[in-house]
């Protein structure tokens, strides 16, 4: 009854049992166990080796071992492959087995006894994570691997603010040995003007929980202190409980020492445009004003807010507003420079003149304006006073002008009824005192006199009109040989020689009234002043200077004269070198200013009794 | 009475159907609040001159700023006027396909623009013409307009 309960409970134990007698190793008893692992073929009193397959041979093996040794063995997670059922692929079952030798009745071994445990799912599972552990080394590794590539130094540090772990770069950086104590170093490493704002924030970051993100100077290997940019994020076990930070530190500092510039150009820039006393604004690429200097405040006694992105056309002056505003237009459609000359209202309501230029710059930041007003009031008025004196005395010219001219026209019929009565009234009358005669000579040198001078005063303005008279390629010889013809008369009174010589220059481009006024009073003026002692001798050569530029020699041996310190009172009007000989004095003037007014000089040497040169430098 | 001029930027841009809905749904609101004024509208681009009373157009602007169908709210000009320049609320843009709009009451096409009213000052109607050539570019701008407008 023992016997039976305990072959049922054998039976239906979950692990296999099965016993095997004698040497062959037959089936004695097989729980249902296992059957279920060696499969329906197994029958009492067979052979285990017998169906072929149906153990493995190395287990086959160690079984008849234990039989001959007598020596109990366990196999650990021993893998007995199922047959396969239906195509799926052969399981693989793993079970623990225990082999026992037996011995009935106490004497030598007759069989054996096999407990076999199933343990396939804590073997798969075992398996999953020895493959789970290989993958993690491997995502560890690549993990380490990247984390010592990037150039920024990684860190985690624990909840009580301790370095867990910091990359090699931060050694590479701080140039600190591996065996530092990097909890007490780092802190010591932060410029002292940063360390206790970053030990704060980092505190306070980690009492709540957060990540953070700021910036502060690190001391690299050198000693220099650059800037870095830590950013940490928590890692959290459980909710609200952070127990790691972990981050990393980015060398900002060129990114900062060049905004950190650019801010600093900017500010520099934007005070120097408010310190310029002229207002300077900038405006956005579609034209609105965004900016105004300190300046354009005072002048106009307005805000950047009042003024508004348009509101300086309600500074122009009204009738220049509209005008203004659609060149502006014109030159945000266009990008073509904007300029306008306005007034433009100060504060006290009085307008100034500006001429307001604008351009646009196009760089990286896209299209900008700059613009500057500039205030030209006072230029501008003083130009309207000179342009109005200009106008004035251009009027005046012209009366004077006019009225010499007239007055000489006008004196001319008086003068000649006067001779005309002179010499009737010398045909006449008798006069018996011999002074007068003499008397009577004066009286008619004096009308010669005033004719000649009423005659020189119309070449006067008559040339100063002909001053203005286009230039043309004159042939000198042949214009010099019509004004001696007119001074024909003079020539043959004194004897005089007159040689010209215009080989080296034959043409002049000149206006022909000048050259024939300025031919006629030198000849006319070297034949008046001869010397009675000798031949006059008048000599004309046209010449080049050494710069290749025309030139007029006439040249005398007459009187002379001496020449006062400034030589251009020579030229002077009504000024006369030779008081007794008869002159208006105002022919050398007209020489003068004909050739000054077309771009030349006149120079004179004379030596008194010998004679007399004039130089003209027709182009300067 | 004040007006309020502003440029924006719309997030996507607006079909065809999207700009016929903004132009009857604020017809009919500004029409209801005696807002006058004009938009314009062009790849993305949005300017926008509202003329009313303060009490109406302050809270309206608060509106339009925190419209979620545009971005970059720029308030160019928001101040005080003696009268109104437009008579009405209408919409300038182009349409893909122009059959059709141009019947519809308020729309108006870019270059059939006409000049800003002269009863806006010659800043504030400077104001209109450079947004208007924001939005629409130079080419809408006719050069004898800004001429005529101030001659």
């Amino acid at each position: 009854m023992r016997e039976e309960q305990l072959r049922d409970i054998l039976h239906h134990m979950p692990a296999g049992v099965v016993t095997l007698q004698g040497p062959e190793l037959r089936f004695g008893f097989v729980n249902e166990a296992m059957r279920a692992v060696l499969g329906d073929g197994v029958r009492e009193g067979q052979s285990i080796a017998e169906p072929a397959g149906l153990v493995p041979a190395d287990l086959l093996e160690v079984m008849q071992q234990v039989y001959q040794s007598d020596r109990p063995f366990v196999a650990k997670s021993y893998c007995i492959p199922q047959p396969a059922a239906d195509g799926q692929p052969p399981r693989l079952r793993y079970f623990d087995i225990a082999l026992e030798p037996v011995h009935e009745g106490g004497g030598p071994v007759s069989g054996l006894l096999l407990f076999a445990v199933d343990v396939t799912v804590q073997e798969e599972a075992r398996q999953r994570a020895h493959e789970l552990s290989i993958e993690t080394r491997r995502l560890d590794t690549r993990l380490r691997v990247l984390t010592e590539t990037v150039p920024q130094i990684t860190f985690t540090i624990n909840a009580e603010g301790k370095f867990e772990y910091v990359s090699p770069q931060w050694y590479y950086f701080t140039g600190q040995p591996p065996t530092t104590d990097l909890n007490a170093i780092w802190p010591l490493l932060i410029h002292p003007d940063d360390r206790l704002r970053v030990l704060y924030q980092a505190d306070t970051a980690r009492a709540s929980g957060i990540g953070w993100n700021f910036e502060y100077r690190l001391r690299r290997h050198d000693g220099q202190y650059r800037w870095l940019l830590s950013r940490a994020l928590p890692e959290f076990l459980a909710p609200d409980k952070p127990v790691f930070w972990h981050g990393a530190l980015t060398e900002i500092h060129d990114q900062r020492e060049l905004s950190e510039a650019l801010r600093q150009g900017e500010a520099e820039l934007r005070f120097l445009a408010d310190s310029i006393p002229e207002l300077i604004w900038t405006a956005t690429s579609d034209g609105f004003i965004d900016y105004y200097n300190q300046f354009t405040g005072e002048y106009t006694g307005l805000t950047q807010e009042e003024l508004g992105p348009t509101g300086w056309i309600n500074l122009l002056e009204p009738s220049e507003q509209a005008g203004a505003a659609r060149r502006w237009v014109q030159s945000i459609a266009t990008g073509e420079p904007y300029e306008s000359l306005c007034r433009m209202r100060r504060h006290d309501g009085h307008y100034r003149w500006h001429i307001i230029r604008a351009r646009q710059l196009t760089d990286t930041r896209g299209p900008r304006w700059f613009g500057a007003c500039t205030d030209v009031d006072d230029q501008h008025r003083l130009r309207e006073v000179l342009q109005t004196q200009y106008d004035e005395l251009a009027r005046t010219n012209r009366d004077l002008d006019t009225f010499v001219y007239t007055a000489s026209h006008d004196l001319k019929q008086p003068l000649l009824n006067l001779r005309g009565l002179f010499d009737e009234l010398r045909r006449t009358a008798t006069f018996h005192d011999p002074e007068d005669a003499k008397i009577q000579g004066m009286v008619d040198g004096a009308l010669t006199q005033l004719d000649a001078t009423l005659q020189e005063l119309a070449a006067t303005v008559q040339d100063q009109r002909g001053l203005t008279a286009p230039a043309e390629a004159l042939d000198l010889r042949s214009v010099a040989e019509e004004v001696l013809l007119g001074l024909r008369a003079q020539v043959q009174d004194i004897g005089a020689a007159v040689e010209l010589d215009f080989e080296a220059v034959p043409t002049l481009t000149y206006g022909r009234a000048n050259l024939r006024s300025i031919l006629h009073n030198l000849l006319s003026n070297a034949l008046k002043f001869a010397d009675a002692e000798r031949t006059p001798l008048v000599r004309v050569q046209s010449q080049l200077t050494e710069a290749g530029r025309p030139v007029l020699r006439v040249e005398d041996n007459g009187l002379g004269m001496v020449l006062p310190d400034n030589s251009t009172a020579v030229f002077q009007p009504f000024t006369r070198q030779h008081p007794h000989i008869a002159g208006a004095g105002v022919g050398m003037y007209l020489v003068q200013r004909i050739v000054t007014s077309r771009g030349g000089h006149l120079d004179v040497a004379s030596t008194v009794g010998e004679g007399t040169t004039f130089t003209i430098y027709w182009f300067d | 009475m004040i007006h309020i001029v502003y440029m924006s930027r719309a997030v996507r841009p607006l079909s065809d159907e999207d700009l016929q809905a903004l132009l009857g749904q604020c017809r009919d609101d500004n029409a209801r609040r005696n807002v006058t004024g004009v938009l314009f509208y062009s790849h993305g681009h949005i300017a926008q001159l509202i003329e009313g009373e303060p009490e109406i157009l302050e809270p309206l602007f608060d509106k339009i700023s925190r419209d979620g169908r545009h971005s970059d709210v720029r308030k160019l000009v928001d101040k005080r006027i003696a009268t109104r320049s437009f008579s009405e609320w209408s919409m300038a843009f182009h349409p893909l396909e122009p059959t059709g709009f141009e019947a519809l009451e308020g729309f108006l096409l870019p270059h059939k623009l006409t000049a800003p009213p002269s009863t806006l000052t010659i800043a504030d109607a400077m104001l209109v013409d450079l947004v208007r050539l924001a939005v629409f570019g130079p080419e809408t701008m006719p050069a004898e307009h800004v001429e005529s407008v101030h001659a």
